[in-house]
């Protein structure tokens, strides 16, 4: 939060049919339908979010992520760091309030690996979902599936990472919580966990030649027996499987991947480790990726590096 | 909450699926789509990924028969294609034998 960039604030999935997609986040992962829009859009919330929504989907002809947006902590600093953006160098474009419902005014801006991202200062406040704001009960009961609790990062994969993370470091106040080095002398950065706050991550990148493409949104689950409960739900429901269960070497996270109906991936995790800003990155050398990715299996697949929407 | 219990009960139709310059062959359901019935089957002449449309690395040409398509992404299936019989085998569903040919995965 060095700078004031508080958290992750949405993202924007867009989809090739909506009621399915609908089905997939809500009925399967236990998000909660918040709202639609005259575009068609759908907003939803995981249930211990307090703003009113932190996932769009929108219907298209082709998968992928539109933006991700980061929640910054006053009306103010999103001034200050759109002035810093634009003496950084970076494009600017400023959208307006209600652009998207109930949201503020968004900042929008490209990182080098060419994914769209925005800062945005207020959004709607519904609370948690189910619960009261005075004396909560522990949570609510009526979730559905997995009962994800909240929107948590997204990993995107494109080129120039090493410039991407200089940006979101010097900009934005992000630290580099873990990264993947090559294990030569140059040590190119070639995997960037970054995170504002005490999670091992917020956004992470990993250098891929084509821009602008996604690899998964990441959802909060407690325990392990939840992550192993969200694997039965996915067998149960016949969802495309990617990993999983497994736990990751880079975050120590305990995590299983599948992918919605249009083909972009989904994760829900549990646990790991946490970030303090004196706290070195946590390092691992592209030689061992097998082994940072997937901590069991210790090796690669394929489809983590190459199936992308 | 949908599952598949609804499923056991209904043989759906199934037609036989030639892979081109390949000696087995697999079946494919009519409500299953040619990836999945080809990863039952336990064959793999077609890439998997995503199993949803997203990705591209399933696209194949059907040579020969019927079939339904759902949505495919644009970024993977490019205008005109669909008329040559060119999809992602993740979105197709058989209505009749089909003859495929595999392609080389799109990025
Ligand atoms: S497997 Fe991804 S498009 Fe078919
Ligand atoms: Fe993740």
């Amino acid at each position: 939060m060095k700078y004031g960039v508080m958290r992750p604030g949405h993202v924007q999935i867009r989809v090739l049919d909506l009621d399915e997609a609908v089905r997939h986040y809500c009925d399967l992962m236990g998000m909660i339908e918040m709202d639609r829009d005259d575009q068609g859009r759908v907003y939803l919330k995981a249930w211990t979010e307090v703003d009113k929504y932190s996932v769009v989907l929108k219907e298209s002809d082709e998968a992928g992520m539109d933006f991700m947006a980061f929640k910054v902590v006053s009306e103010d600093v999103l001034d200050t760091l759109r002035h810093k953006l634009v003496d950084y160098g970076v494009a600017v474009t400023d959208l307006p309030a209600d652009e998207l419902k109930d949201c503020g005014r968004r900042v929008r801006f490209t990182a080098p690996t060419g994914h769209q991202f925005e800062l945005f200062a207020s959004k709607l406040q519904t609370g948690k979902w189910g619960i009261n704001k005075v004396n909560p009960e522990a949570w609510p009961r009526g979730l559905q599936g997995m009962a994800v609790t909240r929107f948590d990062h997204c990993l995107l994969y494109g080129p120039d990472v090493p410039g991407t993370t200089r940006l979101f470091q010097e900009v934005l106040g992000f630290d580099l919580g873990e990264r993947v080095i090559t294990p030569d002398d140059s040590q190119t950065l070639i995997g960037s966990f970054l995170t504002v706050g005490m999670k091992a991550h917020d956004v992470a990148f990993i250098e891929h030649a084509e821009p602008g493409k996604f690899h998964h949104a990441s959802f909060f689950l407690e325990t392990w027996e939840d992550v192993l409960r969200a694997a039965d739900l996915i067998s149960m429901t016949d969802t495309p499987i990617d990993i999983g269960p497994t736990r990751h070497g880079l975050t120590n996270g305990r995590t299983i991947y599948f992918f919605d109906p249009s083909g972009n991936r989904s994760e829900v995790f549990a646990n790991g480790n946490y970030h303090y800003p004196d706290h070195e990155p946590v390092t691992w050398t592209a030689d061992q990726l097998g082994k940072a990715i997937f901590y069991h299996d210790r090796v690669l697949n394929e489809r983590f590096l190459t199936v992308l929407s | 909450m949908i599952n598949n219990n609804k499923e056991c009960d209904q043989a759906a139709r199934a037609h036989q699926i030639r892979v081109v310059n390949a000696s087995k062959g697999f079946v494919s359901r009519e409500d299953t789509n040619l990836l999945v019935s080809m990863e039952r089957a336990n064959q793999s002449h077609v890439l998997v990924g995503c199993r949803g449309g997203g990705c591209g690395k399933c696209r194949i040409q059907v040579l020969e028969g019927d079939y339904q398509s759902k949505k495919m992404s644009r970024a993977h299936i490019h205008p005109g294609e669909p008329e040559q019989g060119i999809v992602l085998a993740c979105r197709i569903f058989a209505r009749s034998d089909l003859t495929i040919q595999p392609l080389a995965a799109e990025h």
